[in-house]
């Protein structure tokens, strides 16, 4: 064992272990306990290309959509303090506020550099995750008591058709526009890309196998706190898995930001919605990424080589995001980021990464010998 | 938030912990125990929200509903408070409520989230040290009830038959007469906070003698045969609620005299009956509220509210009175409204041109401002000014 590298390990450099390092931190572990394992010293290293390439200038989260480990004070609270404003804070009191993406990575870069990120970080791919008696080896680093596993999304998602179509361009991969614009998807990322066609002078038409959900955020409200969640983890398993599926529908906000210039788009003939592709020069996929843990090597080899208990493309959870029979009181290994949607359905936003990390936190705290 | 029951329960208690601590300070510090009832009432009608409306209506709760259910929580509050008759001043309990409030605030969208990483993923609710704050809340709130019923005035019942007085309250008493009790020689009361109900009080100087007290209350109280006042009250403040005065036949009697007592809280006579004695209710420099009494028979004036007192008379019936009816008088200012005053006769023998049988005399520079009365006449003299309301 390299005691150098702490009891507590990070897989995982983006947003996801980023929130966990800077939760980890606030509840006194020392940055020399932790280390954090991935390819990419810069936590936004995948997120800002692909934010850029959708030209996403505002978060879909709100105040809360920060990697810091309270919730208060939020974005909004800064930027009101920032400007001597109280606008961020009513705006933030109507559920109406949302940080600009430049906001957010300022704030990342702030929090990056007082947190010790830097010095825990090793850059390693990790590709399997090793059971041991006090803790688990990770591709000859550790072992490590308490480990959280935060991969990430797993790969961009393309319809099979269009694998290998030369038009085929994915919504997060660097793009422009074409005079005649295809986007297939009806989630954020693809209402996104039909005001950004449309904005570059476009004519854009909407592939989707079935109209969009509009909520203000990922999953309905309660279930960010334990008043849904408590539901939630009370469904027998198939039901859970039903719903999770249900709430991984294609949505994007309600609100004339979105519909204004659709609308007036429609009535000029430069958008419209069609079922199928019609040999336009350019498609968008703005389809998502690859789901489930058998995309993710990582955790596909976690689940045969430990037999761990799995639902539909979940891996079940206990309710604090963690991994029952690889978690007792002695060792943790929990999942953040996408792979925790069992314990948390919102667990790929950034209140989800922090519910994993508070429960992990509070795992590893209460570890007399961590 | 989606806060949870529990949640909203921790965090309501919480946040009113301190505002109790307050409430028990204050309640310590000026012996006032309406802002310990105000709290009481506050987290009463919260949780009662609580538990009745919010869980149920509101699984989400955003930022700015806190505004519209403060004011609905409020409303309750003060509406019970009144109900209750807690005896909380309208702008120190109004200050107490927006203070608590802005605390909460401050606490929930703060505080909370500050001291408990989880706190808004819990639903509101405080872990391990949620139960431990409920209890310390529902703690001091039974420390300092307790503390206040213990320390409430003792009550002393009198039987009923003849008690010689002179009876003298010198500390915080309930004084309650059984029917038929009668005290005779007068009632003398120097503390605060007394409360004499139910007595039938004969003779004496003055019957009941209030001097250099605040906050006492004579609740149905009859009195005959004093020499002087029936009820005289000297730097105090009064509360007369539906006593029973007179027939007052001795030469110099007179009903109520409330006097010197502008530096003092406002008094406040309300239902009684007078019969004869020169005057009915009488105030100098002093701020009184006369309502609703029957004045009938007096040798002077039936109501009267002068040298620079600041009071008011409304709804009174005042009949058979000699030379004035209402006088305002010495740079006092009045307002009389909706006061019927029956026949006044002229006191010719006194000379003074002002008490030729008037319903209503302002005298003296003093300011009668006048709404709806019903009085045969209304006069003013020696630049005493009326004003009438359009």
């Amino acid at each position: 064992m390299d005691e150098s590298e702490g009891r507590v390990a990070i897989v995982g450099a983006g947003l996801a272990g980023f929130a966990a390092y800077a939760t980890l931190r606030h509840g006194g572990i020392a940055a020399e306990e932790i280390t954090v394992l991935g390819p990419t010293r810069d936590p936004v290293g995948v997120w800002r290309p692909r934010a850029a390439a959708i030209r996403q200038r505002f978060m879909r989260s709100e105040s809360d959509g920060h990697c810091l480990p309270t919730s208060f004070p939020g974005l909004a609270v800064r930027e009101a303090l920032r400007r001597r404003s109280v606008l961020p804070l009513v705006r933030s009191a109507c559920d109406r506020y949302h940080p600009t993406v430049e906001d957010f990575l300022d704030h990342v870069a702030k929090l990056r550099s007082r947190s010790g990120w830097d010095e825990s970080f090793r850059a390693a791919k990790i590709r399997r995750v090793h059971a041991a008696d006090c803790g688990f080896a990770l591709d000859g680093h550790g072992p490590f008591r308490h480990v959280l596993l935060a991969p990430g999304h797993p790969g961009l998602a393309f319809p099979r058709e269009l694998e290998e179509d030369p038009r085929a361009v994915h919504a997060y991969e660097p793009h422009d526009y074409a005079d005649r614009v295809t986007v297939v998807g009806a989630g954020m990322a693809a209402a996104t890309e039909w005001l950004n066609a449309l904005a570059a002078g476009s004519s854009v038409v909407s592939v989707r196998r079935r109209e969009p959900e509009r909520r203000p955020l990922n999953v309905p409200r309660p279930l960010f706190t334990r008043r849904g969640l408590a539901a939630f983890h009370a469904e027998p398993a198939e039901r859970r898995a039903a719903l999770l599926r249900d709430w991984s529908a294609p949505s994007y906000p309600p609100g004339r930001v979105w519909d204004e210039p659709l609308d007036r788009a429609a009535r000029r003939g430069r958008f419209r919605v069609e079922a199928e592709l019609n040999g336009v020069e350019q498609v968008i996929c703005a389809t998502g990424f690859r789901r489930g843990f058998r995309e993710s090597p990582l955790l596909a080899r976690l689940v045969d080589d430990h037999n761990l208990e799995t639902r539909a493309s979940w891996i079940v959870l206990d309710p604090d995001a963690t991994v029952p029979a690889l978690t007792d009181r002695t060792r943790t290994l929990a999942l953040a980021g996408v792979p925790g949607q069992w314990a948390f359905p919102a667990a790929d936003t950034l209140v989800g990464m922090k519910y994993a990390a508070h429960g992990f936190l509070r795992r590893v705290v209460a570890c007399r010998t961590r | 938030m989606s806060y949870t029951l529990r949640g909203r329960l921790e965090t309501r208690l919480a946040a009113a912990l301190a505002p109790l601590l307050a409430a028990s300070a204050l309640a310590a510090a000026d012996a006032e125990w309406w802002p310990l009832k105000l709290a009481a009432v506050m987290i009463a009608v919260g949780v009662a929200f609580d538990l009745f409306a919010y869980h149920r209506l509101l699984p989400y709760q955003p930022g700015w509903l806190s505004v519209p259910l403060g004011l609905l929580e409020l409303g309750a509050v003060m509406g019970l408070a009144l109900a209750l008759d807690l005896r909380a001043p309208f702008g120190a309990a109004l200050a107490f409520f927006a203070l608590s409030w802005l605390l909460a605030q401050v606490l929930v969208h703060a505080g909370l989230p500050l001291l408990r990483l989880s706190y808004a993923e819990d639903g509101g609710e405080l872990g391990r040290v949620g139960p431990t704050v409920a209890a310390a809340a529902l703690v001091v709130f039974a420390f300092a009830g307790g503390l206040a019923w213990a320390t409430r005035p003792p009550t002393v019942h009198l039987a009923a038959g003849v008690h010689r007085g002179p009876i003298v309250l010198d500390h915080a008493v309930r004084l309650v007469g059984a029917p038929g009790a009668v005290v005779r020689g007068g009632i003398r009361i120097t503390a605060d906070d007394v409360v004499v109900r139910g007595v039938t009080v004969f003779g004496g100087e003055n019957g009941i003698a209030v001097d250099d007290a605040e906050r006492v209350l004579l609740d149905d109280v009859t009195i005959a045969g004093p020499v002087l006042d029936a009820i005289n009250v000297r730097r105090a403040s009064v509360r007369i609620h539906d006593c029973h005065i007179g027939p007052l036949t001795g030469r110099y009697a007179q009903g109520i005299d409330i006097s010197f007592s502008i530096d003092r809280p406002p008094s406040e006579v309300k239902g009684c009956t007078i019969t004869g004695g020169q005057e009915g209710i009488v105030s100098h420099s002093a701020m009184v509220h006369v309502e609703d009494n029957d004045v009938s028979g007096t040798s002077m004036r039936g109501i009267t509210l002068t040298e620079m007192s600041m009071g008011s008379a409304e709804g009174n019936q005042v009949s058979d009175a000699v030379g004035v009816g209402i006088f305002c008088g010495d740079y006092s200012e009045c307002e009389i409204e909706g006061n019927r005053v029956g026949r006044v006769r002229p006191d010719l023998a006194s000379g003074d041109a002002f008490r030729l049988g008037f319903g209503i005399v302002a005298h003296y520079h003093a300011l009668a401002r006048l709404a709806e009365n019903d009085t045969p006449s209304v006069r003013s003299f020696a630049q005493g000014r009326i004003e009438r309301e359009r």
